[in-house]
């Protein structure tokens, strides 16, 4: 048996874990308010992270991330989600190909071949415990899941942002002393998927005045 | 100072156990019923119920075979014999507390719930055997969280003895807040909130038969056999709430001699752990509607998840 992580390994795994609970959450979501809220909470997790990184390692360029990912990932983006789509039918219950159960057992078997492919390689040095960075791998695979299973653009663009959490995620373990000017790229270009996206989500509503994909098999000719 | 033999202790677990069942889920409904602005019942009525159906004649369907009188006598033995095997009041292991891990004492509880499924599906009325298919069904995804939940216990203590988590829990602050055990923790709690029919899976109070799983198994019943039954689910909830504090939560408060003053303080003690569990539980049972039957597989699956989770973390080597 593998040593007991200490209590700052530990508590870094239980947020990480957290994220990959979000991202699971999100497969059940009912709710287009539920969806965006699932995302702004996991966002704040990988904050925490980025934190919880900043102290350990004393890199103050972290906190500056953290606050700025706050900034946009917890507040601007569900806010433009929420405000592109304000007269969109806000249920987006059944969107899922199959049951809750069996979508959430698929993800389960799909993220432990996520855990255990990228927990096979091994990091000289990372400035969170590995576990962290299986768990961030996880993460990406259940967003692409999320993306495939359910129908709806509100659910298929929310999994892609969360992609981008599981990411920076990965990015926290792997390469917490990246420059400041590179994250704040990568986030900026979150944000060019986010008016990518809100726009194609706006006018997919405004055409079918639906947020469901079912009607997109028509464009097949 | 007196000292109690470690047999003693062993059958003061049992009568704790037993006597204060019906107490607990006296403070629950309660509580619970303080929480809705109601006045609510005495906490002592569970107790004044239990001595009535006492005094009941029992009546019998027409079908109902030997089963059905043996059912809730054998469940009812069943119940008394777990708290043998799980820290109740010491946090050192009595001598029969070897007699089973904690997968014998999961199996010891699933066996009581099985007889009395048994029982109701013997009756040959509907409403019973309707709760006793539900029951089951439901349980086949609950038990394999249960025993997730007891590889996690082997994975971190090398044994499945519930002694052995508890010490080890105890031992650093590392052992709490490590994913693993905080996974297993919430996953038990989840099966525990289904397992004793509170919101979100049963309504505890309801008198809707629809609505019924666990209750419903009993509705045949009467007179003592009902007692059974009632002390039975009582002494159930209460064994796994002491599981969930003895062994995950708070294993602290037990006594580690067998003096007399400090059994008595961990009897106390454990009274104050359920009462708080109990709050909890019924808060939440005043928070959250009734799931729809249909959408009781994702909470139980939810409850699957955490303990699955619980393992790969443990594996990965940083749970």
């Amino acid at each position: 048996m593998d040593p007991v992580p200490g209590v700052f390994e530990g508590g870094a795994n239980v947020v990480a874990v957290l994220v990959l609970l979000a991202e699971f959450a999100m497969l059940r979501a009912q709710l287009l308010r539920t969806q965006v809220r699932l995302y702004a909470w996991q966002s704040l997790f990988v904050a925490l992270l980025a934190v919880l990184v900043a102290a350990d390692q004393g890199i103050p360029e972290l906190y500056v991330l953290a606050a700025l990912s706050v900034a946009l990932k917890v507040v601007i983006v569900p806010l433009v989600v929420l405000r592109l789509l304000p007269d969109a039918d806000t249920d987006i219950a059944g969107s899922g190909r199959f049951g809750v159960a069996s979508a959430v057992l698929l993800a389960i078997g799909v993220a432990a071949f996520g855990l255990f492919v990228i927990n096979s390689l091994h990091f000289a040095k990372s400035s969170l415990p590995t576990t962290a960075l299986a768990l961030a791998g996880a993460v990406v695979l259940v967003a692409f899941v999320l993306m495939i299973v359910r129908s709806d653009v509100v659910s298929q663009a929310i999994g892609f942002y969360s992609l981008e959490n599981g990411v920076s995620l990965a990015g926290l373990v792997v390469a917490a002393r990246l420059p400041l000017i590179v994250e704040v790229a990568f986030l900026f270009d979150l944000l060019v998927a986010v008016v990518v996206f809100g726009v194609l989500m706006k006018i997919h509503h405004s055409r079918t005045a639906s947020l469901s994909t079912a009607t997109l098999t028509r464009l097949r000719g | 100072m007196i000292t109690l033999a470690p047999p003693v202790v062993n059958a003061l677990q049992v009568l704790t156990i037993a006597a204060a069942a019906p107490g607990i889920s006296g403070v629950i409904s309660r509580v619970e019923t303080r929480l809705q602005g109601r006045r609510g019942t005495r906490v002592l009525q569970p107790y004044y119920d239990l001595a009535k159906l006492f005094r009941k004649e029992t009546l019998l369907p027409d079908t109902a075979s030997w089963v059905f009188l043996a059912a809730p006598l054998a469940a009812f033995t069943c119940y008394l014999t777990v708290p043998l095997l799980i820290p109740v009041l010491t946090s050192y292991p009595l001598p029969l507390g070897y007699m089973g891990d904690i997968l014998g004492g999961g199996f010891v509880l699933a066996l009581g719930s099985f007889l009395v499924a048994l029982a109701a599906a013997d009756s040959g009325a509907p409403y019973a055997q309707m709760g006793s298919s539900r029951a089951k069904t439901f349980s086949a995804i609950t038990e394999p969280t249960v025993l997730l939940v007891v590889f996690t216990v082997a994975l971190i203590t090398t044994t499945d003895l519930p002694y052995a988590l508890a010490r080890t829990v105890r031992s650093s602050a590392d052992q709490i807040v490590r994913p693993a055990h905080v996974l297993a923790a919430a996953a038990l709690f989840m099966v525990i909130l289904a397992e004793t029919s509170r919101i979100p899976v049963e309504t505890h109070t309801g008198t809707n038969e629809f609505g019924m799983i666990d209750e419903a198994r009993s509705l045949e019943h009467s007179g003592p056999a009902y007692a059974l039954l009632k002390w039975g689910s009582a002494m159930k909830q209460l064994i796994l709430y002491t599981i969930l504090a003895d062994v995950f939560l708070v294993p602290w408060g037990l006594a580690s001699t067998g003096r007399a003053t400090s059994v008595g303080l961990a009897i106390l003690a454990l009274l104050g752990k359920a009462v708080a569990i109990g709050c909890v539980v019924a808060v939440i049972d005043n928070s959250f509607a009734k799931l729809r039957l249909f959408k009781i597989t994702e909470f139980v699956a939810a409850a699957f998840l955490l303990a699955v989770l619980a393992v790969f973390t443990l594996y990965l080597g940083g749970g």
